[in-house]
């Protein structure tokens, strides 16, 4: 019996008891034993997720389809995906002698930090979601994370999942050379666009290093693309998702329809590797369609508060994302404002210069009345939006209390956009506001 | 007034949001009814560099860099032949490095450049890449003020001798050095993004009226209201303890 196990063990259960979470357990377990996660005795099936964007929403249901295929499951649902948080999620769930107690372990994983906890972690099955540009100063560049990555998969014996649609993830179907590649992808929708504005990454092929060649784009540089020269691209993915309806938000896998929990293409890979991964693992997909259908999204994502008028509010953390934020914000009908709080502490990046690689210009539109830039950097912000010709209709109000007051004393539909260390605090300015009015 | 902007390789070196750089530099002209110009260049694509009155070039990331290498050497006659005939230099971070004499990369393999100044760059070592916001005190064209923006390079550039700007927080031209970034009355070199001009509209106008000086002589350019600008760019001042000054 380990004692230093029994403490941080001991530790978690009185913060747990007083209703904190955090992840000091772990910053703990790791500082007393640096090995504390290699200690760790996995079960059957370990499942790490990770990539750029989806990360979080693609892991919760993953383990939630293997509950509800009737599997005891350990993971890190809130997000903690640095090795302090997964330590402590190991630590919670483990018995005195290092057993993780469940029949599988699903992680959602840092992208930077995957290569330092992989070999510890035993993985079997590893899923990758996207990579987009982000948070650049964190680590470089994004080309580092994916060369990092690809040394890692090299020798790995597991099942790679990997979405077949991004050219960056395809490279790691090329260099794997032992592991079980299974490819996921979305076949063209009403929404598909021929050319992009948007596509970052992947232009060129990674093996010949000329232009790729895409038949249509999903969003960003995620579409069907192939290198004349070579065949880069080529794949023949082991599940393929067709008919998306976005009127009903649907799809159809294999046959099978299926609801997802939100409308939207990203939302659409998200349940396209779940269930290639489910195929893999030799579980029923009924499960996952329950999942789909009942999954109720994450704090701070298309969260709605009652303010004056409904107030829904979404995290930004890197270009594509925001892009996404503000194809939904636009979708929805009526005139409304929009409040953007950017924040530049060290999990949202020092850099903010990636506000000027989202498309803001689309907020250039007359159902948008007014935008309130708040947070640590409102003028970059506000100068982002005065470069885009809306001069007229952005205002600064540092002060994040009194942002949120004035939307809802504008009496007009509203949408926060956050990035991530503004979200908790917005969220509960938001709360307090929202409670005031119903008193 | 007319003015030509010419925004190289658009689709490759746009790193760390220098486009909008060049929103800055258009936007500045319509307010001032200047008719404005911007056209793009690929590889490949044919341009005469020389009808342009403002040629930029920002920076992109090692695989970007190297695809467009090639070509901007096959330009530098071109360009050698715009220096002529007074078209102004706006470069930063890669396409800053590129008109030097070389760089030299981790490996130890040394890249000719395009050879138009003495300065030269070689690659550091992890514990030498210099990121963080960066403050400066320019001087540029008789004029001296402080400028602010965000450095992310492993790069460090020797051998400047008439730099842009003196580092007041930050690294600049290396880790820790003392300064930053290269002009001389022609072209302005930095590696400063952020985007650089959103939050330093004093070097906008400096590079646009340097772009005018060609066709039509010294301009006197209009006051523009830049309540955000100076707000952006004295809050992260004020962040990096370094006192207001007159402007």
């Amino acid at each position: 019996m380990d004692i230093r196990l029994r403490l941080v063990k001991r530790i978690h259960s009185i913060l747990a008891g007083a209703g904190r979470g955090g992840s000091l357990p772990g910053v703990l377990a790791l500082k007393m034993d640096p090995k504390f996660i290699e200690k760790m005795q996995m079960p059957e099936h370990v499942i790490l997720v990770s990539g750029t964007n989806g990360k979080t929403t693609t892991s919760n249901l993953i383990a939630e389809s293997l509950r509800q295929s009737g599997m005891k499951v350990v993971n890190n649902h809130r997000g903690d995906n640095l090795n302090v948080g997964i330590a402590t999620t190991l630590a919670a769930n483990c018995d005195d002698r290092f057993h993780v107690i469940g029949d599988a372990v699903v992680l959602e994983v840092d992208e930077l930090t995957l290569y330092r906890q992989f070999h510890a972690l035993h993985p079997t099955a590893l899923v990758i979601t996207n990579f987009f540009r982000d948070q650049l100063d964190r680590a470089g560049e994004m080309e580092t994370i994916i060369r990092k990555m690809i040394e890692l998969v090299k020798d790995f014996e597991g099942d790679l999942i990997l979405n077949g649609d991004d050219p960056n993830v395809l490279r790691l179907g090329d260099a794997a050379e032992k592991a079980r590649v299974h490819y996921f992808s979305v076949n063209e929708t009403l929404r598909s666009r021929t050319i992009s504005d948007e596509a970052g990454e992947g232009k060129f092929c990674p093996r010949c290093g000329r232009p790729l060649s895409y038949s249509y784009y999903q969003y960003s540089h995620i579409g069907r693309f192939h290198c004349p020269y070579d065949g880069f691209g080529e794949i023949k993915p082991d599940l393929t998702v067709t008919n998306v309806d976005f009127d009903n938000a649907s799809f159809e896998a294999q046959g099978k329809t299926y609801h997802s929990f939100v409308n939207s293409i990203y939302g659409v890979y998200n349940c396209a590797s779940v269930l290639c991964l489910m195929n893999v693992m030799g579980r029923d997909v009924s499960a996952a369609d329950t999942v789909f259908r009942n999954y109720v999204l994450k704090e701070g994502r298309n969260e709605v508060f009652q303010l004056s008028r409904p107030c829904t509010i979404n995290l930004i953390k890197n270009p594509t994302g925001a892009n996404e934020v503000m194809k939904f914000i636009l979708g929805q009908p009526g005139d409304k404002n929009i409040c953007i709080f950017l924040n530049d502490n060290d999990q949202d990046g020092h850099d903010v210069s990636w506000i000027w690689d989202a498309h803001f210009e689309r907020l250039n539109d007359p159902s948008v009345k007014t935008i309130i830039c708040s947070g640590t950097r409102p003028y970059d912000m506000a100068l982002r939006l005065k470069y885009e010709g809306l001069e007229d209709r952005v205002m600064v109000i540092e002060n994040a209390r009194d942002a949120i007051r004035w939307l809802d004393e504008a009496n007009l539909e509203s949408h926060v956009i956050s990035t991530y260390t503004a979200l908790h605090s917005t969220r509960a300015v938001l709360r307090k506001q929202e409670g005031s009015r119903h008193k | 007034m007319k003015l030509n902007i010419l925004w190289m390789y658009h689709d490759l070196m746009d790193l760390y949001g220098d486009k909008g750089n060049i929103q800055v530099l258009k936007t500045r002209c319509e307010k001032r009814g200047i008719d404005v110009t911007v056209d793009t260049c690929g590889i490949g694509e044919a341009r005469t560099i020389e009808d342009y009155d403002i040629f930029f070039l920002g920076g992109g990331a090692d695989r970007e860099q190297s695809l467009i290498f090639e070509d901007l050497l096959s330009r530098r006659a071109g360009i050698e032949q715009a220096m002529k005939s007074g078209t102004a230099f706006l470069l930063i971070c890669g396409g800053y490095q590129m008109f030097g004499k070389y760089y030299k990369d981790q490996d130890g393999k040394t890249v000719p450049c395009l050879d138009f100044f003495d300065y030269y760059t070689e690659a550091s070592d992890r514990d030498h890449r210099c990121i963080g916001n960066i403050a400066i005190e320019v001087t540029m064209d008789h004029e001296t003020f402080n400028a602010v923006g965000f450095e992310n390079h492993g790069g460090q550039t020797r051998g400047v001798t008439t730099p842009l700007g003196r580092v007041l927080k930050g690294h600049g031209n290396e880790y820790q050095s003392a300064f930053e970034g290269f002009v001389n009355d022609q072209v302005a070199a930095t590696y400063m993004h952020g985007p650089l001009l959103p939050k330093n509209p004093r070097i906008a106008d400096l590079v646009l009226m340097r772009g005018l000086r060609r066709n039509y002589g010294t301009v006197t350019l209009s006051e523009l209201d830049d309540t955000f600008e100076t707000r952006a760019r004295e809050t992260m001042l004020g962040r990096m303890g370094i006192k207001k000054q007159s402007e």
